[in-house]
């Protein structure tokens, strides 16, 4: 049945309508006031006793510091990899997943050099396809690959700067900020952190720094902090409490002045973030953090820069020993921005890597008819199921 | 990284292998360059051995460098101050995301010792190497110009005779023999060619304006 356009031309219409552009100029007024007047030490002595039911940015620095571009080293090298997948089947006549992780290694400057390479691993063992030690025998769903693809990446950039010596940068696609981790079981969260952050670990211990880059990013911790700042409960001599303010018959919260926007939007409209410059660096007060936190020193969590990467804002995430050495930040800085340069607005070597490591519809036809072809040499005729017979066949 | 953009002489002159068919047919077959921007002059006889030993002959009918991924469309790079080989430098990863192709048309074979000047029986099979062939071998095969009817019967997207003129300055660069056979070679072509004047004319004032 082909899409309703009647009715969704429609909704289309009713959806721009509401757009007020009255509404929506008070409250970017509000927001430039907010932002203009903040005061970094109260926002963090508000901090203290505040109960909020959002992520929150947090940093010892001016919330609206911004430090520019210093120049990006004439020689440099970095190394960024991507994964795809492809996930269980149960209609497939075998279980198996596959990894496909590609490595980009790009060298700038004398002797100016690349290097691209993937390598599948088809994994098929019923241990594999399981949470290890896991009494419930949990299955490696798309969740969870997704976490072993992060790993696997992470690994491939890990082993590409092995003895590389000189300014080097690993670059990774996304966040470096296992979200999903969270809604899993304890025995998961584990096996899959432990694992992750022992190889941001090795890059720690080679004092190679290691950065993520998230385009067009959502998150709106600044907005948030932004909320905490505007609240009057503590001029009422109130601790925040979102969950009370928001239970309160007829009122409306103080921070619902500020518009719904994430805070590339505050950065680009009100902060007005130039090209090259970075924000100050912030760290997240979300709960993962502390899992992330192994050896308790806190080095190990991730903070966050937004940077004006030329053509959009980008959230770039690091480990806070990369934050806390001048240094290594710098190179991120620089080295992600004139990747963006040359990948006309998005890093080369994440771009390149994307490409290498995408496994295209025919790949993917071609790895399911070998596995019918190698099952027919050990004389096992594969059955497909009705529904996936129902996809192949298609019929009126 | 130095960028080499021309084809290397030595390569082509001493039967090294210039890269591997991709693509083929009865009449020809596309390949691959192992080396970017590095593949054979038009007009090059080229060589590909097959499994049973028969050697199959083509001339270098077309090149091209595009991106590896048809859906990726090169892009402008460069600037006032990044220009030609810099840009290679600047952008490492080019060496990977492009590739330089050759088309090639066959026109005979060697089997048993024996040149043969018409199309080879089989096609040269995928994936098979192709290599420059040394100037004895050049020298062998062209001193029957009986293929040149074949040439000026391609079509592809050089005109038969502006290949063919190719071909004919190629050879008498690679002979060095004060022209005589390019001499021999062009009143050949004239026969060929005694009822299309036009097309004629065009072989002969590409081959020596003068």
């Amino acid at each position: 049945m082909p899409l309703d356009l009647n009715v969704i031309m429609g909704q289309i219409n009713d959806m721009a309508g509401t757009l007020d552009s009255d509404e929506q100029a008070r409250r970017f007024d509000a927001l430039d006031n907010a932002w203009s007047n903040l005061d970094s030490v109260e926002v963090n002595e508000r901090y203290d006793t505040a109960i909020t039911s959002f992520l929150l940015a947090e940093t010892s620095e001016d919330y609206r510091g911004t430090t520019p571009l210093t120049g990006v080293p004439d020689t440099y090298s970095v190394a960024a990899s991507d994964g795809s997948f492809i996930l269980p089947d149960r209609h497939a006549p075998l279980r198996f997943f596959l990894l496909n992780t590609s490595t980009v290694y790009l060298k700038y400057g004398a002797g100016s050099t690349a290097e691209i390479s993937t390598l599948p691993d088809i994994r098929y063992q019923e241990a594999d396809l399981i949470v290890p030690d896991d009494p419930q025998r949990t299955p490696i769903d798309g969740t969870i690959l997704g976490f072993l693809r992060a790993i696997e990446e992470l690994k491939a950039a890990c082993t590409c700067l092995e003895g590389r010596e000189g300014a080097t940068v690993a670059l990774q696609d996304g966040t470096l900020v296992l979200w999903q981790v969270q809604g899993q079981s304890d025995l998961v969260k584990d096996w899959i952190l432990e694992q992750f952050i022992d190889v941001l670990d090795e890059f720690r211990k080679r004092d190679q720094p290691v950065a993520s880059y998230i385009s067009a990013p959502g998150a709106t911790e600044l907005m948030n902090m932004l909320r905490v700042a505007v609240c009057d409960y503590p001029e009422m001599g109130k601790a925040i409490d979102c969950k009370h303010c928001r239970s309160q018959p007829g009122r409306v919260p103080t921070c619902d002045v500020l518009p719904n926007i994430p805070d590339r939007t505050l950065l680009t409209q009100i902060a007005k973030l130039q090209p090259g410059e970075r924000t100050a660096v912030y760290h997240s007060r979300s709960k993962i953090m502390r899992d992330y936190d192994r050896d308790r020193t806190g080095d190990q969590k991730i903070c966050f820069f937004y940077l004006n990467a030329g053509r959009e804002i980008a959230r770039v995430e690091i480990p806070r020993w990369v934050a806390a050495d001048v240094d290594q930040l710098e190179l991120v800085h620089s080295v992600i921005y004139d990747q963006c340069s040359l990948g006309r607005g998005y890093p080369v070597v994440l771009q390149e890597a994307h490409e290498a490591a995408v496994l295209s519809m025919s790949d993917r036809r071609i790895i399911e008819v070998a596995i019918e072809q190698a099952l027919s040499n050990v004389g096992i005729m594969p059955l497909h199921t009705g529904k996936d017979g129902s996809k192949r066949g298609r019929f009126v | 990284m130095a960028v080499s953009v021309a084809v290397s002489s030595d390569r082509i002159h001493t039967g090294l292998r210039l890269g591997e068919v991709i693509e083929t047919t009865t009449a020809g077959y596309w390949a691959e360059s192992d080396v970017l921007h590095q593949l054979p002059p038009l007009g090059a006889l080229v060589a590909s051995t097959l499994p049973d030993g028969r050697r199959n002959y083509g001339i270098v009918a077309f090149g091209q460098t595009g991106g590896l991924d048809p859906s990726r469309r090169a892009i402008k790079r460069g600037n006032d101050d990044l220009t030609d080989n810099a840009i290679y430098d600047r952008h490492p990863e080019l060496q990977h995301v492009l590739r330089t192709l050759f088309r090639v048309a066959s026109v005979g074979f060697k089997e048993h010792s024996r040149v043969r000047h018409s199309i080879p029986p089989l096609p040269v099979p995928l994936h098979y190497s192709v290599h420059a062939c040394a100037p004895a071998e050049v020298a062998e095969f062209v001193m029957s110009p009986r293929y040149f009817a074949a040439l000026l019967r391609h079509h592809g997207d050089i005109a038969a005779e502006d290949m063919l003129a190719a071909h004919l300055r190629w050879v008498d660069e690679l002979l060095n023999d004060n022209h005589v056979w390019l001499a021999d070679a062009t009143r050949r072509v004239a026969s060929l060619m005694k009822r299309d004047y036009d097309r004629l004319v065009i072989v002969l004032d590409s081959v020596d304006p003068d």
